[in-house]
């Protein structure tokens, strides 16, 4: 082959030596950037380029990140991290929890007592009757002698559930309410369900005291 | 520009090239048969897109078998084995020294193409898996994942063995590609094949692979070639040199974050697209510093080395700004799973990987045989085609996109009409990969005839000028 023009396609030739190409690429790197006394335009460019980038990338970032909450899929939303949850409850689910956890240690979970000991709630009048005496059994305790459906407990000591001096429990208002329409609504029992105000009231009205006996109680409406 | 004295102070050609002359072909004309095989099947699904009667009875034929199929032969079959090749090719001759260990890459090839073979006919026969760009049945995945280490041993070992100290930005490229491949292959297998994630976390192992693929391996490599042969044939040195090592780390920081785009707009926690949004934004700095320090590819002076090099550079880094520009949120929503992404694949894949391959190849394999390419006219018809080629594919796609994005979006337009309105674009784009297919035959057909060594004419090389170190 004649032909050693480099423009020939058949074999293209090189315009430079590998070595010789390292070495001048190789000087460059390690080259001051104000070489020759002065800033060249393009490399201010490029820097100003690359900045723009990244701020532009930080502002996005932080504007449409949605705190990188997996729960987010739109970039417009707003996470709840952080943020209380207020959901509502079902008193039905709470109540049972409840109950389940500590009323049924005593009273069972089947609500019918320990017979002699533990009065039974399915079909108690105390449950199914005054909301008025319900709600303070709960909330202040119950001493001494009771009748509950013909059976008479002659120590019964019902604890002190609600937010109360001498409580060992610190209920709240919500969750007594839960735990009484939880009772008053199975079991059998069919009567209707006791709001948190209703308890709010009475908590409010006798405030601390001890424990209630079935006597004063049946004073009460 | 050049007046460099033409002083012979080195051999182009010396025992580094000659030594690597059998590995090197056996992984460019395998290449080269899968990037014909992989045309052929691209064509077919083409055609099975507007006429879906095509093939239709065969069941190893059917569009997503065919579909996973050319994608297969495309990634593993062309581009790792030309990447490969011509990887390992820059890396021995800017280490200084020979490939060591070369039985190791002809096993390694041997091993890899066998491995894909068989995964292939897994995916015809119905063991596919449903993953992008990992459509291989499991049984041989490790095998490739051995087959490759065993292939990237002698660049590695070249690299570490280099004669001097010093590292230019084609080794930095070479080097990177070679460590994350196996990085990046080796988790995806883990986490989307052997022990597969569920739900959400799918979905982005897939979208990070499929990126990461790109950025992180196939991108490198081709990135590789580019800096290489640029100041190579133009004998000028690069400019803005200093920035291409902080545009290289972008790249590898950045480049898999930019993973999400390939879910914005779908069911994923909206931060994984923000990160991908804003890394594509990021990544601009790389497209803007690779266009800047390889602007020499656009003056060629009459090489067609470099015509090929220009192209593929231009693709890239345009491909990059589309990519930043569809990622953003009020874009993708038009542009999102329609043709349009498909048009993006194709750019960066036929565009510039498989043009910048096409100039590696052309100057290397005289190099490597001592032997001239046969032909002219077959060099130029290639380069015409491939040209064409891509360039009607990728538009025609990308319109059929738009089409199909602004159609999707419009609730009143039933759903087979959008098919018929994306018709036209298709036909069109089926040419286009026709001419593309066409062209890689003339480039097989070349290399076989030069390799085949018959009424060949050694080739000659000029001795090569020296670089002025000067800053211009």
């Amino acid at each position: 082959m004649s032909d050693l023009t480099p423009k020939d396609p058949r074999v293209e030739q090189a315009g430079a030596s590998d070595e010789s190409l390292q070495a001048a690429h190789e000087k460059l790197l390690g080259r001051k950037p104000d070489d020759g006394a002065h800033y060249k335009m393009l490399p201010l460019v490029l820097l100003f380029v690359f900045s723009g980038l990244i701020f532009y990338a930080g502002t996005y970032l932080n504007q449409y990140s949605a705190r990188y909450d997996a729960t987010v899929f739109n970039e417009n939303g707003h996470s709840t991290k952080g943020v209380t949850a207020v959901a509502k409850i079902d008193p039905m689910v709470l109540g049972k929890k409840n109950f389940e956890l500590v009323c049924a240690t005593c009273h069972q979970v089947t609500g019918l007592g320990v017979p002699g000991v533990y009065p039974p709630l399915a079909e108690s009048e105390w449950v199914n009757g005054s909301e008025e005496r319900l709600i303070r059994i709960v909330l202040h305790g119950l001493k001494g002698p009771v009748s509950v459906k013909g059976t008479v407990y002659s120590a019964a000591a019902m604890p002190v559930f609600g937010k109360v001096a001498a409580s060992g429990y610190n209920w709240s208002d919500d969750k007594i309410a839960a735990v009484l329409t939880y009772i008053r609504a199975s079991f059998g029992n069919k009567a209707p369900a006791v709001t948190s105000e209703q308890v709010a009231a009475i908590h409010a009205k006798e405030a601390d005291r001890k424990e209630w006996s079935a006597e004063e109680l049946l004073k009460l409406p | 520009m050049t007046t460099a004295p033409q002083a012979a102070d080195a051999a182009e050609v010396t025992e580094i090239d000659t030594s690597a002359r059998w590995p090197l072909l056996l992984l460019l004309g395998s290449a080269l048969l899968w990037l014909v095989l992989s045309g052929i099947l691209a064509l077919a699904n083409l055609v099975q897109l507007h006429t879906p009667e095509f093939m239709a009875g065969c069941s190893a034929l059917t569009y997503g078998r065919l579909s996973a199929i050319q994608e297969t032969a495309f990634i593993y079959g062309w581009a790792a084995n030309s990447g490969l090749a011509v990887a390992l090719w820059l890396l021995a001759r800017l280490g200084g020294a020979p490939l060591r260990s070369l039985n190791w890459v002809v096993a390694g090839t041997l091993f890899w193409n066998f491995a894909l073979i068989l995964g292939i006919a897994g995916i015809a026969t119905g063991d596919m898996t449903s993953n992008a760009w990992l459509h291989l049945p499991a049984y041989v995945l490790p095998m490739l994942l051995v087959a490759y280490g065993t292939i990237a041993v002698p660049g590695v070992l070249a690299w570490t063995g280099r004669r001097k100290e010093m590292t230019f930005a084609a080794q930095w490229y070479a080097v990177a590609a070679l460590f994350l491949f196996p990085w990046l292959f080796s988790i995806a297998q883990m986490m989307l094949v052997f022990a597969p994630e569920r739900g959400v976390l799918q979905a982005l192992v897939a979208g990070w692979f499929v990126q990461g693929a790109w950025t992180l391996w196939l991108a490198p490599l081709a990135l590789a070639a580019a800096y290489y042969l640029v100041p190579k044939i133009t004998g000028r040195i690069i400019p803005s040199y200093d920035f291409a090592q902080l545009s290289f780390w972008t790249l590898l920081f950045v480049g898999a974050w930019t993973g999400g785009r390939h879910l914005i707009g779908g069911p994923v926690p909206a931060w994984v697209a923000t990160i991908a949004v804003v890394s594509c934004a990021l990544l601009l700095f790389h497209y803007i510093v690779v266009a800047v320090n390889l602007r020499g590819a656009f003056c060629s002076g009459g090489s067609t080395v470099l015509k090929f090099v220009a192209f593929g550079l231009a693709a890239y880094v345009a491909g990059g700004f589309l990519d930043a520009y569809t990622a953003m949120r009020g874009v993708a929503v038009h542009t999102q799973f329609t043709h349009f992404s498909e048009g993006q694949a194709q750019l960066a894949l036929n565009g510039a990987f498989s043009m910048l391959m096409y100039g590696a190849i052309y100057f290397l394999v005289p190099r490597i045989t001592g032997l001239a390419w046969p032909s002219v006219p077959l060099i130029r018809a290639h380069y015409a085609a491939a040209l064409t080629g891509t360039i009607v594919l990728v538009v025609t796609l990308i319109g059929a996109g738009c089409v199909q994005g602004h159609d999707l979006n419009t609730a009143a337009i039933p759903f087979a009409d959008i098919a018929g309105h994306v018709r036209p674009w298709l036909l069109a784009a089926t040419a286009g990969q026709a001419i593309l297919l066409l062209g890689n035959l003339l480039l097989a057909t070349h290399l076989f005839w030069l390799a085949a060594a018959k009424s060949v004419a050694p080739a000659v090389f000029n001795p090569a000028p020296t670089m002025e170190a000067s800053v211009s």
